[in-house]
């Protein structure tokens, strides 16, 4: 069950990237809150409340806009050019009832036993999309991978999902497989696959010696 | 030379201006760890071939390096003791432009002690300071 957070807002009455960077600096983050037919809002949160909500995983805040109260779910994040800081966060309107498509992280758990045999463990993706109850949003789905031999792979299809909780995600999409690497290359093998020089595109070679004087 | 481009357009290129942050490919997409540029610089192919065999000799044929970064720009230069003129010189090397927030090597299917020693060990190759990354699993 996903846990909440309520966060105090402030309606922001200037737009803009000079007015988003002056919210930064004051140590809020802008956000929006859009969706149920309503007209969008610009807004601003506290940055601590809302990056520790963040860093337990809450996907769902309570939004407190004057006396009125808005359930929502974070649908996006912007972060700076380093992946550290949070510029803005879309909020989308729901209800508790409605029934939502969301992408949840896909977890790996257990050491496989391919792994013993010179296997490694790759995962394709680790996003999975979902449909399911705004209260029954998981955290994450884990997938055991201990029974892994090489060879083996896990598609969407195989994995096993809480109660109350769909699959979106098309389920022929692999997920997880156990395979054997193949040995790196040495710097001499690389440099041996590759030419002296590379090909210009479109620049007409010059006939060799031996060619040259056939045409004569 | 270790990596260089199988084809390109023109054989020697101006050196351009390398200014501003990396606003693709700053987040770690293929593995579970990366190694995140915090400066401007070019990244000669012998800096990143130097990083690859660190971390896959390192890892003992775990795990899987992804390398996110190619050595797309040639790098001309004349010859010692050569009077000015007569045109450009030869391509020397290839390099790479980084820019902060380019995650420049990436590794999965190891534990996060492995891939952090090992990304060390890349890290000390690199002309640029650098950071250890994790993939952000959720938004």
């Amino acid at each position: 069950m996903a846990k909440e957070l309520l966060l105090k807002a402030e309606i922001r009455e200037k737009t803009g990237s000079n007015s988003v960077k002056q919210v930064l600096k004051q140590g809020r983050i802008p956000a929006v809150i859009y969706g149920h037919k309503e007209e969008p809002i610009a807004i601003s949160l506290e940055e601590h409340n809302f990056m520790e909500g963040l860093h337990h995983g809450l996907r769902l805040i309570d939004v407190q806009l004057g006396k009125k109260k808005q359930k929502t779910l974070i649908k996006e994040l912007q972060y700076d050019c380093l992946g550290k800081k949070v510029l803005h966060a879309d909020l989308m309107r729901i209800d508790v009832t409605e029934v939502l498509k969301i992408t949840v992280p896909l977890e790996i758990k257990g050491s496989a036993a391919g792994m013993h045999d010179g296997g490694i463990i790759e995962q394709h993706s680790n996003k999975l999309e979902i449909e399911c109850l705004a209260t029954d949003i998981p955290k994450s789905i884990v997938v055991s991978v201990k029974n892994m031999k090489i060879g083996d792979s896990i598609h969407a299809r195989d994995i096993q999902l809480p109660e109350g909780v769909k699959l979106v995600t098309s389920p022929e999409i692999l997920m997880v497989s156990c395979h054997v690497v193949v040995e790196a290359k040495t710097t001499e093998q690389i440099e041996m696959e590759l030419p002296a020089a590379p090909e210009v595109i479109g620049e007409v070679k010059e006939p060799e010696e031996g060619e040259a004087e056939e045409k004569k | 030379m270790a990596m260089m481009p199988k084809r390109v357009k023109y054989r020697k290129s101006q050196r351009g201006k390398m200014k501003g942050n990396a606003h693709r490919s700053n987040y770690v997409a293929f593995g579970e760890y990366g190694l995140q540029a915090l400066e401007t610089s070019w990244v000669t192919a012998k800096h990143i071939e130097a990083g690859r065999v660190a971390a896959t000799h390192y890892l003992h044929r775990e795990g899987k390096v992804y390398i996110r970064i190619f050595p797309c720009k040639p790098v001309s230069s004349k010859p010692l003791e050569t009077r000015m003129g007569k045109g450009k010189g030869e391509t020397e090397f290839w390099t790479a432009t980084v820019k902060p927030g380019q995650v420049c090597f990436e590794i999965g299917g190891v534990d996060e002690d492995v891939a952090k020693q090992a990304l060390v060990r890349v890290a000390h190759k690199m002309p640029i300071k650098c950071r250890f990354v994790r993939r952000r699993h959720s938004l």
